[in-house]
């Protein structure tokens, strides 16, 4: 076999010989990868990872949607907020501004009534927006559960590899099997999908509930 | 009456444990403990005199179905109302909730008007008002 060129970035360059060695060795590995794969019954599991993946990507984008919606309320109702805020500053500062150039003229009933409805009436617009911002952050309580779920993914395909790593490696490089979480064999059994948590594609379920309505109905047809 | 209520709001997520109380607390619901599991939450509810539980379904150690399973085998607790909040939107789990005895079900996320209104259908339902 030809010596591979260690220089980096020489391989555009390098003879077709060579090209062929590397070739030919991709397709040893890659028959050496399957067959083990094979002998350590490893097809299922990996097929099985391979349809979780997007399951992974599509519990990814709905953290991405819903922190975005929770951000977006947020922002939007700070923004009311601050208008409403705005308001009140200006009036009291001009009941204010008038009383201290007129101290005698005092304002009729009706001018200090209207201003004081106001007053309430904003106060308690933004007693609803500060409500809102609050329930915006049930995000990372959803959130959580769905990031929960693709770390186990993801320690889950991360110990398959490494006990395919492990099977695969020359005897003498494997002093001990050093997992993440125990024995391969040990975390693989500990992987137990839980319970389904947040829907995030409930029109495409229909063993999913979309919202408050579907439960409320579903009871009812069950006479709760 | 309602406002003598005691509350125990059981979440593993400490976020949604606040809003549940704050929720409560506009609502006149003023007294409210909570708690990070279905274990904890057992330990508080012998302990105290709840009226109410409000809990999730998926926690680490005893989840809200185990909880609520315990909660129908201790005399004195058998008749608090459980109202489940939570992210499972399985309808076999709606179901499920509803057969092992959950005064209500409601699906994350929420509204204020959402809660205060199963609270105060449960409530009524459990002759509290």
């Amino acid at each position: 076999m030809q010596t591979a060129d260690p220089t980096p970035g020489t391989t555009h360059d390098a003879p077709t010989g060579l090209n062929a060695d590397i070739h030919h060795s991709i397709g040893a590995l890659t028959r050496q990868l399957h067959n083990a794969l094979q002998a350590l019954g490893l097809t299922d599991k990996f097929k099985g990872l391979a349809g979780e993946l997007p399951d992974a990507k599509s519990r990814l984008s709905y953290i991405s949607r819903l922190t975005g919606e929770a951000a977006e309320k947020v922002l939007n109702r700070v923004d009311l907020a601050k208008a409403d805020h705005d308001l009140i500053l200006v009036q009291t500062r001009a009941m204010s501004q008038r009383l201290h150039a007129a101290p005698t003229a005092m304002p009729s009933a009706a001018e200090l009534l209207a201003f004081l409805a106001n007053v309430e009436g904003t106060t308690r617009q933004a007693d609803e927006h500060l409500t809102e911002i609050m329930m915006a952050q049930d995000f990372h309580d959803l959130t959580g559960q769905v990031i929960a779920k693709v770390v186990t993914l993801a320690a889950n395909v991360e110990e398959q590899l490494v006990q395919l790593l492990i099977q695969t490696a020359p005897h003498d490089a494997v002093t001990k099997p050093v997992t993440a979480g125990g024995t391969p064999t040990e975390a693989t059994a500990h992987y137990q999908p839980a319970l389904s948590g947040p829907a995030m594609n409930p029109q495409d379920n229909p063993d999913v509930v979309s919202g408050q309505s579907e439960v409320d109905d579903l009871l009812a047809s069950l006479g709760f | 009456m309602a406002t003598e209520l005691r509350f125990l709001v059981v979440d593993d997520f400490s976020t949604m444990r606040r809003i549940v109380r704050n929720l409560l607390k506009e609502s006149g619901f003023t007294d409210s403990e909570e708690a990070e599991d279905g274990v904890v939450a057992l330990q508080k509810l012998q302990n105290g005199n709840f009226n109410f539980v409000i809990s999730d379904i998926n926690m680490p150690h005893m989840n809200g179905f185990e909880l609520l399973a315990e909660i129908q085998k201790i005399d004195k607790l058998k008749r608090v109302p459980v109202l489940m909040v939570t992210a499972e939107a399985r309808k076999e789990d709606i179901v499920l909730a509803a057969q092992k005895g959950a005064a209500g079900f409601i699906v994350k996320p929420f509204t204020k008007a959402t809660l205060e209104d199963k609270i105060n259908l449960i409530l009524t339902k459990y002759g509290m008002k």
